[in-house]
């Protein structure tokens, strides 16, 4: 397995710091180390914004995992577009704001170096063209990447809270696979598999490495199935990701040393940590 | 002839980036760092993709380039000058 790298943004404080944590190889990604860092940081009101093994890598893998706290419960809602992707890219796993800023903060990444921003800036101005993406809130939501929204105003009304404006990030970091072929005859297996999706083909901006341009992306999801949500792919692709044997084989390929018990043990790891929040 | 790679119809690009994995492939990684096609976004009324080629394309297989695009965003056409003679 292989520790999870997280960024740490400290909004009073407009500090940021960045860690290995080995304690989250077991939560595998997304809603898993969402969880997990909220239970480890619950008393300064986290917002994390958690990625999974598959995203950037494989079709279909391409949502962030937000978890945050809302009226006494623990959310997680899960946004579209390219965010995912670039995270990844940053070479992170979580982003971790903290606390709440005394003013307004825009936030740049650019891999895993912060820069604060408290003045008026044009988000869009901020990263790398082709190589980022941008959340901001603008006319009573969160929009990321010019279009994908999430499902529900959670998230924007906690951003307002924290006065958080928005983030910009921009991944240039480049992976290579030992067994490549293999990868790639994975990859393609995976985009073929366009019948097993549960929305037709449309014409829409489409989310990263997802053929579709389907009419749901836009909007992101709440909730849902905890191992498809740990890797982190789209519920649109459930009958998918859901196959044990698939997921294992895309996890092997990348080389994370999951056993098959780790994965189907891994819905009653999330239950026990939601538990003892 | 020099055969090369062109954007025929920006218009029903959706930023799926799939030309960009396989013109990664190549260079067998992972990531946009590198990569000779990018997908900008641009916004006017609504949002729009900008297909960014740049010419060093023209010496990976452009054929399969093409082929990844879910909507038949990129073409390929012959020119008498090839991309470094212009």
């Amino acid at each position: 397995m292989k520790p999870k790298k997280i960024a740490y943004i400290n909004l009073a404080k407009n500090e940021y710091e960045v860690k290995n944590l080995t304690e989250l190889e077991p939560y595998i990604g997304g809603v898993g180390i969402g969880i997990k860092l909220y239970q480890m940081h619950q008393a300064e009101d986290p917002i994390i914004f958690s990625i999974g093994p598959l995203n950037g890598f494989f079709p279909f893998a391409s949502k962030t995992c937000v978890t945050l706290e809302n009226d006494g419960t623990v959310e997680d809602l899960y946004l579209g577009g390219s965010l995912s992707s670039r995270i990844k890219y940053a070479g992170l796993d979580a982003i971790v704001f903290l606390n709440t800023s005394s003013q307004n903060t825009l936030v740049e990444f650019e891999n895993d170096a912060v820069r604060f921003f408290n003045e008026n800036i044009v988000a869009a101005s901020l990263g790398l063209p082709g190589k980022k993406s941008v959340l901001e809130a603008a006319e009573g939501s969160l929009v990321l990447d010019g279009y994908f929204e999430p499902r529900i105003g959670i998230l924007y009304s906690k951003f307002v809270k924290k006065n958080l404006n928005g983030f910009v990030i921009t991944g240039t970091k480049a992976y290579e696979i030992e067994d490549f072929a293999k990868y790639r005859e994975l990859f393609k297996k995976i985009l073929s598999m366009t019948d097993r999706m549960k929305v037709p083909e449309s014409t829409n901006p489409s989310c990263f490495a997802c053929p579709m341009g389907c009419d749901l992306s836009k909007y992101g999801e709440v909730g849902g199935n905890v191992l498809v949500h740990s890797l982190v792919a789209c519920y649109l692709a459930e009958d998918i990701y859901n196959d044990i044997g698939i997921v294992f084989a895309c996890l092997d390929v990348l080389g994370y040393k999951y056993t098959h018990e780790d994965l189907e043990n891994f819905p009653e790891l999330i239950s026990k940590t939601l538990k003892d929040l | 002839m020099s055969k090369r790679l062109i954007v025929t119809n920006s218009k029903k690009c959706i930023g799926c980036e799939l030309c960009v994995f396989q013109a990664q492939t190549e260079a067998r990684k992972v990531g946009l760092e590198g990569s000779p096609i990018r997908i900008l976004r641009e916004m006017k009324d609504k949002l729009q993709y900008v297909v960014d080629i740049d010419p060093s394309i023209n010496k990976l297989n452009i054929e399969k380039i093409k082929a990844s695009c879910p909507k038949a965003v990129l073409d390929i056409t012959e020119s008498e000058k090839s991309y470094d003679e212009t």
